[in-house]
């Protein structure tokens, strides 16, 4: 037996010789320039599942590049979005950096130096690929690009128009004062009519909204702030609509998914949506007609939030995989690979030639591709971001029972002990 | 008595026969120190050391994590009023309400009826389920547009809309209780079920010949036969209990420092928000918590002069 498998890794060892001797052309050494062949070394991807083709079409990827580099090995990790965070803080914790991580995020990591300046790891020509106005997003407060984009969504208000039109509603609302004045009239009918999901989910993006809608900004002098008047304006307004009874039941405790469910389902006249959940909406809801247009704001100006998520590359302090990655991502955002990967998320692209052809042949789309000219964002780049996000996620909730003073001056509270 | 032995020698003695039986004992040993002492040392360690929320070690913090800007016990907005509370309502309550209903329950079982064997089983249910399955079982259930008894409530006129149980982090709270009785139930019926086989029918005959009635036969005579395998029960629930997460965490759709929280679910809201440090800070607190109920019970109950 055991002289059996002294035999077996023999070969193996044997064969390794041979096959390093055979690629081991003068160029493939440690550091080897772009275009010849690394030696034998493994990259991590963590990524989240966008939708059902995700793993497929990272793996498409993974097939071409080892078409170029066959000694690299690329190991995949998929997870759902739920426990994302907890899987990215498990494989950190456990000192095994993915080499390349598909997150929402990148503050917490760029600022305790587990990363690669994203520019580090990808050629100048994928770094200029990307539209600008979504690259600044990855730009850490030190000014780095610690990531770079790799999906974009708007979000936008998306009304059900047979509800509409049955209670007699003639215009999307543009301002809160319509706003109200159309949940008086759709309410009336039985029906809920803002799909308000203020719960632990996605109360960071509600809550934004509303406070953009009152014309103010979570950052005010370089610091991140909650408890401001522009934000007391915006939850006395997320207050009025509860109190009026014209959101679902329980907002506080709401997330998007559940709210889109009940919009699917007649149950919500409106909700803030984005691309991939109205492409659900088409495909297995055909019966809801629906219009988008642009979140209601106190003055009328238009709001959509924009979300980017990122590619991160960590450090692990090797060369060659280093090397791997950059030519992985250069692959990556390459038009070939990237429109089969952009298009299985249902989100919008980030480079800019696919913007372009998107924008003329994306008739779904259209709408969301038009709001990107006014889109906003969360300040993620900010380290104290997460504390902001976290203390949102927990007590914006608390607002259905609270006055929005109480509730902003807990999440200031909140913001401070934690950062 | 044995006679008196010069302390010296006595105690090399002891030793001796320690040593001797050191080898049978070392597994014991070794699993105790691996899975009790190393764990609880590194809690402690823990306790002391600065993470960020990423969990990545940052250096000493000193006592920052208990009582520090972040701290376990000084992080604004925690309603600790309404955590300690749940706490000791989340223990005594489940524990008690456990027993009152698993001894009524087990005295069902023990007579002698048609499909006996059938009703044992399923009492046996909730426990060869998991706790998590039961338990999501019960959160559909009660969810508000489509679940069966938010469905039956609102069809036999109890409520008149259907009522966000798991929505409110109270109310979400005595859902768990409920719950997290129906699935104590079946251990400690069992348990109770085997003590009363052990209870020798010629002595109940005595009593009965006696003249004690039915409930004086149940208080004086079974009751304390009982005792031995209630305090087991009750122990093993004690601990069970206090510990149980996954009940509480499923069944309360809230985020954040809500009125729904034992110090058990705190410790995995510091977790995800603040780190390690201070989770491990707020599990000290949370060991010695369970440490004092033990000691309370083995001081009022004194179970194990019984189980001997």
């Amino acid at each position: 037996m055991l002289a059996k498998l002294t035999k077996v890794t023999a070969i193996a060892a044997a064969s390794m010789f041979v096959l390093t001797a055979c690629t081991g052309t003068p160029s493939g050494t440690s550091s080897a320039p772009t275009g010849g062949q690394l030696p034998a070394t493994t990259i991590k991807i963590l990524a989240p599942n966008y939708g059902d083709t995700s793993k497929a079409d990272w793996e498409k990827i993974i097939a071409e590049f080892n078409k170029k580099q066959p000694n690299v090995k690329v190991e995949l990790q998929m997870e759902a979005w739920e426990t994302f965070t907890d899987k990215v803080k498990a494989r950190i914790q456990a000192n095994d950096l993915p080499d390349i991580l598909n997150d929402n995020a990148f503050a917490s990591e760029a600022t305790t130096g587990l990363l690669y300046p994203i520019t580090e790891v990808m050629s100048d020509s994928t770094v200029k690929s990307i539209e600008p106005s979504l690259l600044k997003n990855g730009v850490g407060p030190d000014g780095t690009q610690w990531a770079a984009p790799d999906i974009a969504s708007a979000r936008m208000m998306t009304i059900n128009t047979d509800i509409m039109s049955k209670a007699g509603v003639t215009a999307a609302p543009k301002t809160w004062a319509e706003m109200e004045a159309a949940c008086a009239k759709i309410v009336a009918t039985k029906v809920s009519c803002y799909g308000m999901p203020l719960g632990k989910e996605e109360a960071q993006v509600e809550s934004s909204l509303w406070l953009w809608g009152a014309g103010g900004d979570w950052v005010k002098d370089g610091q991140l702030v909650a408890n401001q008047p522009a934000a007391v304006e915006g939850f006395t307004e997320i207050k009025k609509l509860i109190d009026a009874k014209a959101t679902q039941p329980d907002p506080g405790a709401s997330n998007r998914q559940a709210v889109a469910d009940a919009f699917n389902q007649g149950k919500v006249a409106m909700y803030v949506t984005h691309s991939g959940l109205m492409a659900t909406t088409r495909k297995d809801f055909p019966k809801i007609k629906y219009t988008l247009s642009q979140i209601p704001s106190k003055d009328g100006s238009p709001v959509a939030f924009g979300v980017t998520d990122f590619i991160l590359a960590f450090n692990n302090k090797d060369a060659n995989r280093k090397e791997a990655t950059k030519q992985f991502l250069d692959l990556f955002y390459s038009d070939a690979m990237y429109e089969g990967w952009y298009k299985g998320t249902g989100l919008l692209p980030v480079t800019t030639s696919m913007i372009n052809a998107a924008k003329s042949t994306d008739a779904d789309n259209k709408d969301f591709y038009d709001s990107l000219s006014y889109v906003k964002f969360n300040p993620v780049s900010d380290p104290k971001w997460d504390a902001l996000k976290n203390a949102l996620q927990g007590t914006a909730g608390t607002i259905q029972k609270d006055s929005p003073e109480n509730v902003l001056k807990a999440v200031q509270e909140q913001l401070d002990a934690a950062s | 008595m044995s006679l008196p032995v010069a302390p010296g020698r006595a105690r090399s003695r002891r030793r001796k026969e320690a040593l001797a039986a050191l080898p049978w004992l070392a597994p014991t040993l070794l699993l105790i120190a691996g899975v009790v002492i190393y764990p609880a040392y590194l809690m402690f360690w823990t306790a002391f050391q600065k993470y960020n929320s990423y969990g990545i070690l940052q250096g000493p913090a000193g006592w920052s994590n208990f009582f520090g800007k972040g701290g376990a016990f000084t992080f604004p907005t925690v309603p600790w009023t309404s955590v300690w509370t749940n706490t000791v309502i989340w223990v005594v309550v489940v524990v008690i309400m456990t027993l009152a209903l698993s001894l009524l329950l087990a005295q069902f079982l023990s007579k002698d009826f048609p499909g006996r064997k059938a009703l044992r089983l399923l009492v046996l249910l909730p426990w060869a389920c998991s706790v998590v399955l039961t338990t999501t079982v019960f959160r559909y259930g009660l969810q508000g547009d489509v679940g069966i008894f938010n469905r039956f409530l609102v069809d036999t006129g109890i409520l008149n809309v259907p009522y966000g149980f798991t929505k409110d982090p109270t109310a979400a709270f005595w859902v768990a209780v409920f719950v997290a009785i129906y699935v104590s139930l079946p251990f400690t019926t069992y348990t109770i079920l085997a003590g009363l086989q052990s209870v020798p029918n010629d002595i109940l005959e005595a009593a009965h010949v006696d003249g004690a009635n039915a409930v004086q036969r149940y208080w004086q005579v079974v009751f304390p036969m009982l005792r031995p395998a209630i305090a087991a029960a009750t122990l093993i629930n004690i601990i069970n209990v206090f510990n149980s997460l996954p009940i509480l965490t499923i069944l309360n759709d809230n985020g954040g420092y809500h009125t729904g929280h034992t110090t058990t679910t705190l410790i995995f809201q510091f977790k995800a928000q603040l780190g390690p440090g201070v989770a491990s800070a707020l599990s000290i607190a949370n060991f010695l918590f369970c440490l004092v109920v033990v000691a309370f019970y083995f001081w009022i109950v004194k179970p194990t002069k019984e189980v001997q």
